[in-house]
């Protein structure tokens, strides 16, 4: 037998320098379209050409079973599909070679423990086998403001960072406004084509932004700026126009789960938030923005636990405290720009504490203690009738929390909660579990709804009477407080019904 | 004082045994060893998801011990590992499924009422990062400190140095095991096997004792997680590479593996590495249970460095609860006629790449 010895060598990118910069394009990917585009704006902004891979396909998950090992949890296999289909294409379109010096794929890594900081490996198994192991794919670390690649034809300096925190937000606030309009929409598609042009006034903003300072005057620059609010205030004249129908009763589902399946909208995880809105749900998005809070909170939680024995204590404690509180500022000064619609972040604080009995906060993986508290949260304050929480097939963190919640669900019975496990080709099951928790929220949001039009002794009738008086109540961006009433018509009833004297 | 022998209380039994014996706990009793016997019987009906069985066995464990002499119950969340490799790799972190798996399992104990205080039971489930030398007494006293009426922080400190006292002691002696097992092998000049896997798949109800069979061949088998780390040994098969500067160390795997953030698996990889430098391991043995998220990314990897060398490489893949006996043995059969066949072959190929035989072998 033939025992050749050849050392197997980790995957180590080929430099990619900065002349090689104007002609190479960065493919990414593994976000919502909105927020791809947006990222595009920013880093065309700071001179890169980049693409998004293609939306996420259901004949990914077959491609990415013939590339990766076996047993892989479904975002990694759809994501490694979907890179495999995008090189090939490429590779059929422009030649192979062209295919290597003109284009790199960048992707995250982070987190450690969870499978998301091994991701790339699944990555590496899609160039061997497509024979592409020429081809550079650059792994970017998640919470490292400034960084760069091999070569130094990668930098991400403090501007481009800034340009995809705000990329980030834009994102999140434009989903969150869509989720909140579509549902109620007098004029069918008008939502849709709303987001679209949304979008693009923003990329435009974040493609023409100027590029202020280097360091701490880049990061002061980008806090206390308004070029980034006036933006979305152009953008709210948009969906000034959208007229929306409040009384439409829907249950809220509040989205959870693990990052990739909760905030994807496409095949990867059935399209199910799509599917919830055509079943006659409200959707409450997942904004990427709380996991970077959860993550620079972590920081904040892991160090109070470590007082007494880390120096400089109360100095780091501020630092990371003045960056948790500029983080939400800029969040909230975005969120105004739009009225309010947008929901508020989260308290990490809060889901921590709400979380504790349950699940350890240090057990720090994925989404960790996070989803209990988000669920809790929504339950206590009344933010949702009911928690979808999607689950990939195969994942590490997921599957723990999940069986967490059991004693959660057994201290509050009353919680409506739909685990729904995501294998990318099971789409029937996913939808028929949802189903069934789907219809009790739904009894629960017409009794509320009922409720509430007892108690303010209106009729529907007479609110159409007020709307027609007070047209400007009818607007998508017209902010409608929140009365204690998980229901978006429980709560526009009792405002109809203060704003005429009767609540 | 209770433990259920599950996951990584495999590999760090020795410190909480130094540990509990400081702090003067009268007794401490582990489960027994996993069995479909003991899942069915004690963890039926508190499972609340589904996962790995190395995982879900965690309710059998703490079932069975519901039913022991025992007024404590302990269940710690070990979230990072005591490892060699400490220092040369980016973390020791367990799998997020292992140290996440109390909270999981505890919860289809606790959903329609306290089974522990029904049964007179007190428990408790530290957060234990045995990375974080400084915190570590601090989490487990502010745990304990709730069940051991007047314990301190300093007494807990006290006790964490005796419990690593005693699990470098343990390991020190497996070491020692292990190289006269590759002493024995290079006086005779017969083949090892080298099991791959996680520690808990040394449970017999977890790895089915896969490795006993091929002893039953006279094949000594040796564990990653137990490989000896003697200087003169260490430099014998990694000095060239060090003194080329593809790597820094002996324990450097960032020339085959980069996210190098889990304990178990950067070991698992180091000891793939081991096995194609050490000319008398002529067969790797891995394990991995159904479901396992952390080996799925290295499959591909630990192959490939096994292979590469020339060194045979055979999986048992998807272990579950059930022991696949029959397909075991037929498998056993067929991978011991490969190792009969070429391991004389492999060992002379191996020495051949290697500089002469250091005089310690043969000590």
């Amino acid at each position: 037998m033939e025992t050749k010895e050849v050392h197997y060598k980790a995957y180590k990118p080929r430099p990619f320098t900065k002349e090689e910069r104007p002609s190479t394009t960065i493919l990414f990917g593994g976000l919502t379209w909105k927020h791809e585009r947006l990222i595009q704006g920013s880093l065309e902004r700071v001179g890169y050409k980049s693409q998004p891979l293609p939306n996420i396909e259901r004949q990914d998950l077959d491609i990415g079973k013939e590339f990766i090992d076996v047993g892989a949890c479904c975002p990694t296999t759809f994501t490694a599909g979907n890179l495999a289909r995008t090189l090939t294409t490429l590779k059929e379109k422009e030649g192979e070679q062209t295919l290597k010096d003109r284009y790199i794929f960048v992707t995250i890594g982070s987190c450690g423990p969870c499978r998301f900081g091994q991701y790339h490996e699944s990555y590496e198994r899609v160039l061997e086998g497509l024979n592409l192991r020429d081809f550079r794919l650059f792994l970017l670390d998640l919470l490292r403001m400034e960084q760069s690649a091999p070569g130094g034809g990668l930098e991400i300096s403090m501007p481009l960072t800034f340009g995809l925190v705000y990329s980030m937000f834009y994102g999140d606030l434009i989903t969150d406004m869509e989720y909140a309009v579509r549902p109620y929409e007098v004029k069918e598609g008008q939502t849709d084509r709303v987001v679209e042009e949304s979008i693009e006034v923003l990329y435009e903003a974040l493609k023409k932004r100027p590029i202020k300072g280097k360091k701490l005057d880049s990061l002061l620059w980008h806090v206390f700026t308004d070029y980034f609010a006036d933006a979305l205030k152009e953008v709210r004249k948009l969906w000034d126009e959208v007229e929306v129908d409040r009384l439409r009763v829907k249950p809220r589902v509040k989205i959870t789960g693990e990052f990739w399946l909760q905030t994807h909208e496409g095949d990867g995880n059935y399209n199910i938030k799509r599917w919830l809105e055509r079943e006659g749900a409200e959707v409450i998005p997942p904004p990427v923005a709380v996991w970077m809070d959860y993550l620079i909170n972590m920081e904040l939680f892991k160090l109070e636990d470590a007082k007494g024995f880390v120096k400089k204590y109360y100095t780091k404690k501020f630092a990371i405290q003045t960056i948790a509180y500029l983080y939400r500022r800029v969040y909230d000064k975005l969120r105004e720009a739009l009225n309010n619609i947008p929901n508020p972040l989260p308290d990490q604080r809060k889901l921590k504490e709400l979380a504790r009995p349950y699940f350890h906060y240090r057990l720090a993986g994925g989404e960790g203690h996070m989803l209990i508290g988000k669920a809790l949260y929504a339950y206590k304050n009344k933010q949702a009738h009911m928690i979808c929480e999607l689950s990939p097939y195969g994942c590490l963190p997921n599957t723990m929390s999940i069986g967490a919640m059991a004693k959660v669900l057994g201290d509050y019975p009353d919680l409506l909660y739909a685990p729904i496990e995501i294998k990318g080709d099971a789409e029937v099951h996913a939808y028929s579990r949802c189903q069934m928790i789907l219809t009790e929220a739904k009894r629960r949001a017409r009794e509320e709804f009922e409720e509430v039009l007892e108690k303010t002794g209106l009729t529907v009738e007479e609110i159409r009477d007020f709307e027609e008086k007070h047209p400007k109540i009818k607007r998508a961006t017209y902010k409608v407080p929140h009365y204690g009433y998980a229901g978006t018509a429980s709560n526009y009833v009792m405002h109809i019904a203060k704003l005429m004297g009767r609540g | 004082m209770g433990i259920p022998r599950f996951l990584n209380v495999w590999g760090t039994h020795q410190f909480w045994v130094g540990f509990f014996n400081a702090l003067g706990v009268g007794k401490v009793v582990f489960s027994s060893e996993t069995s479909e016997e003991q899942y069915r019987t004690y963890g039926k009906g508190r499972i609340t998801m589904d996962s790995c069985f190395p995982v879900k066995a965690l309710a059998g464990h703490i079932g069975e011990l519901l039913y022991k002499d025992i007024n404590l119950l302990f269940l710690p969340m070990i979230y990072s590992l005591p490892s060699f490799l400490k220092g040369h790799v980016m973390d020791t972190l367990s799998c997020t499924r292992v140290f996440m798996s109390v909270e999981n399992i505890k919860a289809g104990f606790l959903r329609e009422g306290n089974v522990f205080e029904e049964r007179g039971i007190k428990m408790v489930s530290p957060f234990v990062p045995f990375a974080e030398a400084e915190l570590l007494p601090k989490y487990l006293w502010t745990s304990l400190k709730e069940v051991i009426p007047g314990l301190t922080l300093e007494e807990t400190g006290r006790a964490v140095k005796e419990g690593f006292k005693a699990l470098e002691s343990f390991e020190k002696r497996m070491r020692e095991k292990s190289l006269e097992v590759v002493r024995w092998c290079a006086k005779n000049n017969r083949p090892a096997i080298l099991v791959l896997a996680r520690p808990y798949h040394m449970d017999p109800g977890i790895g089915h004792e896969i490795d006993g069979e091929f002893q039953v061949y006279g094949y000594p088998v040796l564990w990653y997680n137990y490989l000896p780390l003697d200087d003169w040994l260490l430099d014998w098969l990694f000095g060239k590479e060090i003194r080329e500067g593809i790597i820094k160390s002996p324990f450097d795997i960032s020339d085959v593996w980069t996210s190098s953030y889990s304990s178990n698996t950067n070991e698992i990889i180091w000891g793939a590495k081991f096995a194609t430098r050490l000319p008398w391991i002529t067969g790797v043995i891995r394990l991995s249970s159904y479901e396992c998220g952390m080996d799925q990314p290295t499959f591909t990897p630990v192959q490939k460095i096994v292979e590469g060398s020339g060194t045979l490489f055979f999986k048992f893949g998807e272990l579950d609860e059930t022991k696949p006996a029959g397909s075991v043995k037929i498998r056993v059969e067929t991978i011991v006629y490969y190792l009969e066949k070429y391991s004389e072959d492999i060992i002379e190929k191996k020495l051949r790449r290697l500089p002469p035989l250091p005089e310690k072998l043969f000590l």
